[in-house]
């Protein structure tokens, strides 16, 4: 029995892995649609990729709405995480699941409210009105991963600052925020991946004008499945392994240095 | 005495000054439109309870929605089926080889729904891979495996999978091995050791991921309106239908308000339990 469920382990793992591992080579093909196995290697998707302003200009609208949206979304996350993390009051218990909604709602239905009320508003269709749909998305993964942080956080720094002198102002900027800057650094990253992947709220209300990088790809795949978008998938795919992969490479080669020195 | 006291009533206004930008916000862009939605499906057309009633008793509809509830649960099967294996192989292998595979489901996690369907679309297409290996064993007339319930249920299960592994791996390699190893001792094997050890052990990560992926299931738009098959759709891509092709917003709202309601029944349930801000954390 153990030994059959490692073997299923196994299994499990080539049907994790095949679906990301098959588009790279797609991406390097030659051939006019897709194929397999490809009947040559070359770049052609990507030089049409980077030439094409379709695609670079949903690419960029992402990256300008992303950001944005993180911006904001920090802005009104950081404080409110410290209230409801270090602060007693009546109701908190309330407003700590109220955090947590819009990641409880579907995006569908959200998708049908935003669509018809930022309508009203004349904002469908717009940067702002993907931003303000956006953040509100993100709010609730900016709030688990600063409160996840702050509830860790050892406030004896803080006194031991004011103990010696340090004015509370003092204290928030040279104890408490370097602290929590890598607690920052990731959910201001949560953020800004949550709207740079969000496509059902996007493919409603972010129309011609304001089309995001997944809503193009998504009315892409729907209509020609374009070997473009295998270009894309593969762009993105290097993007997560560098994230992820990346901070543990910096920190092992950080590492090293000093017994080289030493050496 | 009035200093203590004016001390601490502006301590208790602190909170509320840090919290106001947020609340007003959610306010405005979350709870309105949410409250729109409530609204239109009682509005559009006209002031009528006619949406809910072609949403609950109409026979195109309940036939999407128990597809709907069916779907989802078998998706959440095979994720627990898949992910079970899986978390076992982690927590018995080497730390480098856990490690490794750790680093594969997180990159599967993190890669777009999107990109992963399209992945989907790619290895089960005319031209793809599995055809050609079909027609390397020598089946020259495979059949069609895009656009049916097939594809979309496989890609669902894909990208959920990481869900529920990360779920029960968390509270897999957490299960002290001196436990197994005495269990062992005293007779118990494979079966009876997955019964007896196991499972109760692991039952919270299971409840955690089973939520996860039935709740997200329930929603999911992208994937089965990408690869399902246009016949056996599911309730988000019906209410997308309703919006994209029939501008019919009543009852696409009164559709959202019946998924709401459901996913909100299950949450609620869950947090009673567990406590919400665990099925995320």
């Amino acid at each position: 029995m153990t030994r059959f469920m490692k073997w299923l382990g196994v299994v499990v793992v080539i049907f994790i892995a095949a679906p990301l591992v098959i588009v790279v080579p797609m991406s390097f093909s030659t051939a006019r649609s897709l194929q397999f196995p490809p009947p040559g290697y070359g770049l052609g998707y990507y030089q049409a990729y980077f030439s094409d302003p379709s695609w670079l200009i949903p690419t960029w609208n992402s990256i300008i709405i992303a950001t944005a949206t993180t911006v904001l979304t920090m802005l009104l996350v950081v404080p409110a995480t410290f209230a409801l993390v270090r602060h007693q009051f009546r109701g908190r218990s309330i407003a700590d699941l109220m955090m947590l909604m819009p990641l409880a709602v579907p995006s569908i239905v959200m998708a049908v409210g935003y669509y018809s009320y930022f309508g009203a508003m004349g904002i469908v269709h717009t940067h702002i009105g993907v931003v303000l749909a956006h953040t509100a998305l993100a709010v609730p993964i900016a709030f688990l991963v600063l409160s996840a942080n702050l509830k860790g956080f050892d406030r004896t720094l803080e006194r031991a600052a004011m103990s010696l002198g340090a004015s509370p102002t003092k204290t928030f900027i040279h104890v408490t925020l370097p602290i929590l800057r890598p607690g920052l650094i990731i959910s201001a990253l949560f953020a800004f991946i949550h709207s740079f992947d969000e496509t059902v709220v996007s493919i409603f209300i972010s129309g011609r004008n304001a089309e995001t990088l997944p809503r193009k790809m998504f009315d892409s795949i729907r209509q020609e499945a374009d070997p473009v978008i295998a270009v894309i998938s593969t762009l993105l795919f290097a993007l997560v392994l560098l994230g992820l992969v990346g901070p543990r490479l910096v920190a092992a080669l950080r590492n090293r240095r000093p017994r080289v020195q030493a050496a | 005495m009035t200093g203590l006291s004016n001390m601490t009533e502006r301590k208790n206004l602190w909170p509320w000054l840090l919290l106001t930008p947020l609340a007003v916000f959610l306010v405005v862009f979350f709870v309105v439109p949410l409250i729109d939605v409530a609204v239109m499906s009682f509005t559009e057309p006209r002031l009528t309870f006619a949406n809910y009633e072609r949403a609950l008793t109409g026979t195109l509809y309940q036939k999407v929605f128990i597809n709907t509830f069916l779907t989802a649960g078998f998706v959440t099967l095979c994720c627990l089926l898949v992910g079970y294996p899986l978390a076992y192989l982690m927590s018995v292998s080497s730390q480098r080889t856990a490690m490794l595979i750790l680093l594969l489901v997180t990159m599967s996690f993190w890669t777009s729904f999107l990109v992963r369907t399209y992945a989907w679309m790619v290895l089960l297409g005319t031209n793809g891979p599995l055809v050609w290996l079909f027609q390397a064993v020598g089946i020259t007339n495979p059949p069609q495996l895009l656009f049916t319930r097939f594809s979309s249920t496989l890609a669902m299960v894909h990208i959920l999978a990481p869900y529920m592994i990360m779920n029960i791996y968390s509270v897999m390699r957490k299960i002290d091995p001196v436990l197994v190893r005495s269990a062992e001792s005293l007779g118990a094997r494979g079966g009876s050791l997955l019964r007896h050890v196991y499972l109760p052990l692991t039952a919270p990560g299971i409840a955690n991921g089973c939520v996860l992926v039935f709740v997200i299931c329930l929603g999911f738009y992208v994937t089965p309106v990408l690869l399902g098959s246009p016949r056996e759709q599911m309730i988000a891509g019906l209410i997308g239908t309703q919006l994209d092709e029939f501008l019919a917003f009543g009852m696409g709202s009164a559709l959202a308000m019946v998924l709401l309601v459901f996913t909100m029944v299950i949450l609620t349930i869950y947090h009673r339990h567990f406590g919400l801000d665990k099925l995320w954390g």
